[in-house]
């Protein structure tokens, strides 16, 4: 099942716009509201088989996509189109964070990351050597996790007085037992193999009040993917995220002991629930001396990630400067303290 | 393409600071003829005294401060102290003219003594306090009979000392060349460092981003107290004249009417 979203106008191909939050024609402007869109097509079930064949429902070329893609352009003619079975049933997203950030401002915002960087070679920042932008949504799960946490720890307290001409050093002994209960809520995890890990970890937080319910519009005119692994395939992960978190929370409720010895300590954590969600990233492909960068931007709030080359003779100058101002300085107060040239 | 002239300009400025800085002391020269060693008690070989004279010599030119080194058997009928302000009003010691600046090390071999004293200018800068900070310095080297060693350590720090304002700890850390090198390349290498981690996107969700802060809390809590263990020890003396001998009074006038500060003690 294919779905193309053609203007009731005019009948040129629509699309999703970024700015207003609506399905929208670009050549005769007409607006749709996504929310008075039907929701029949993710709710009608389909066989999900990889080796189908689509059609483009505008020129009738066949659609050459990967078994993850549920939403691309068509090659030939380029309109927007959803592959709907590849979204219903379990493959159905709960919910979605529409692109706030169009194509242009993506591309303004990454020109702008580029030139503030300051260990990035001088080609780089002036060149305009993008090679391809992509607006696509990635599949996340979005955990709600509980820990039941209890920790039993010999913890000290010490305090040293001088009487005399002796210094005591007093030590009291403390048993500490502590009952924990965490919730954390809406914690990401991206379920695309395709997808950096680091990197996506590094493109949060995203908003949450933009969460709306899914609707297959919301994908006209992006790629989207469907996730690659199942919500318990990751629950470690999303485990693992938290586990620095629980750790930081069980030493405040113990900071007021000089030395902490934990004696044993459980933490239990298990998925409340688990959402599918797509969430919107620009990937950007960028040519320079010869090897292609990747780059990913937060398609809600337009924050940049990635590895950008780094400039030796840039480093040696920063490096260079900062060693000497400190070295002046470090001078000039030798001097005014102790008037050591 | 401004901001990188901008650094250039500024990266110029200061290797021309460092340079001016680092010059200014050694620009004037050192020669003059004078015995700065006066080793009656035969402490020396003829090459160490050689070689102290000239280390000497380069170093009372720098202060306009003579520092000179007086060792004897004999004290005739006075101590250390006594038989050094003798020399100093005898012989008309100082750089800049008879009975001038300079920091004399006086010792006597028959009471196993030691004197350090300040005339003038080094009364000032060498003062009673950094007298003794030199004297507990080379008290071991006497003590162990390496005399070359100890001399030389007495010129070098004198001469150190002379560079800092009066009434300042000659010994702040900050006053060291190899310290401000290695601290301004360590600060310089964090913050590139930093930089070039940072590069790439930074990690900006921490544990209070994702937490539920209404039902996250301690369910219970039990603080049981078990035991106190208390040890003590002896509060460490606060009389800084740790290395032996006693300490010495302080400076003095001599009998030609030179003020002098002084720190005395044995080895």
């Amino acid at each position: 099942m294919v779905i193309h979203y053609k203007c009731p106008n005019c009948g040129d191909d629509m699309a999703f716009d970024s700015q207003s939050g609506m399905l929208s024609c670009s050549s005769c402007g007409r607006k749709d509201r996504i929310e008075d869109f039907s929701e029949e097509f993710i709710t009608t079930t389909f066989s999900d088989d990889e080796a189908r064949e689509y059609h483009c429902k505008n020129c009738g070329a066949v659609l050459i996509t990967e078994a993850d893609t549920v939403a691309t352009t068509c090659s030939f003619c380029g309109a927007g189109v959803v592959l709907a079975d590849r979204l219903s049933g379990v493959l159905a997203p709960a919910k979605v964070i529409p692109f706030t950030v169009s194509k242009d401002e993506a591309m303004k915002a990454f020109k702008r990351w580029c030139k503030n960087g300051r260990l990035t070679p001088k080609g780089f920042m002036t060149s305009d050597r993008v090679k391809a932008i992509t607006g696509m949504y990635v599949p996340f799960w979005l955990y709600d996790l509980n820990s039941k946490i209890k920790v039993n720890a010999k913890c000290t307290k010490v305090r040293t007085y001088t009487r005399g001409d002796y210094i005591y050093t007093e030590t009291r002994y403390y048993d500490v037992y502590r009952d924990i209960n965490l919730d954390y809520v809406k914690v990401p995890v991206d379920a695309s193999e395709k997808m950096d890990d680091e990197l996506m970890d590094k493109l949060e937080p995203y908003n949450y009040s933009d969460l709306k319910d899914f609707k297959t519009p919301y994908l006209a005119g992006y790629i989207a993917e469907k996730y690659s692994y199942t919500d318990s395939e990751l629950l470690n992960r999303a485990k693992s995220k938290i586990e620095g978190y629980i750790e930081n929370y069980i030493k405040t409720t113990v900071a007021t002991y000089s030395s902490v010895n934990y004696r044993w300590r459980e933490i239990n954590t298990r998925q409340r629930r688990a959402y599918y969600v797509l969430l919107p990233v620009w990937m950007l492909y960028y040519d320079y001396d010869k090897a292609e960068h990747t780059f990913a931007m937060n398609g809600q709030t337009g924050k940049v990630v990635g590895k950008p080359p780094i400039s030796i003779s840039k480093v040696v100058m920063w490096f260079g400067g900062i060693a000497g101002i400190t070295f002046t300085v470090l001078r000039l107060l030798s001097f005014v303290m102790g008037g050591v040239f | 393409m401004e901001k990188r002239l901008y650094i250039n300009r500024l990266l110029f400025f200061f290797i021309c600071f460092f340079v001016i800085f680092s010059f200014v002391n050694v620009s004037r020269a050192a020669s003059n003829d004078k015995q700065r060693i006066y080793d009656f008690a035969k402490l020396l070989t003829p090459q160490e005294i050689e070689e102290l004279e000239e280390l000497s010599a380069k170093y009372s030119a720098k202060r306009e401060t003579d520092f000179i080194i007086l060792t004897t058997d004999d004290t005739r009928d006075s101590d250390v102290v006594g038989y050094m302000e003798d020399f100093y009003d005898e012989n008309g010691l100082g750089y800049d003219k008879d009975h001038g600046n300079c920091g004399i090390l006086t010792v006597d071999m028959h009471n196993r003594e030691v004197y350090l004293a300040g005339f003038y200018k080094a009364e000032t800068y060498l003062d009673d306090a950094r007298l003794d900070r030199i004297r507990n310095k080379i008290t071991p080297d006497l003590s162990g009979g390496d005399y070359y060693n100890a001399f030389r350590t007495f010129i070098k720090t004198s001469y150190k000392y002379m560079g800092v304002r009066p009434g300042v700890n000659p010994d702040n850390i900050l006053f060291n060349l190899w310290f401000q090198i290695i601290v301004s390349l360590m600060t310089a290498g964090i913050i590139v460092g930093f930089m070039a981690y940072s590069s790439g996107g930074r990690m900006t969700v921490g544990g209070s981003t994702y937490k539920d802060g209404r039902r996250s809390r301690i369910i219970a809590r039990r603080d049981d107290y078990i035991r106190t263990s208390t040890t003590r020890h002896k509060k460490p003396s606060t009389d800084g004249n740790g290395t032996g001998g006693f300490m010495g009074g302080g400076g003095g006038i001599t009998g030609g009417g030179h003020s002098h500060s002084g720190s005395r003690g044995s080895f």
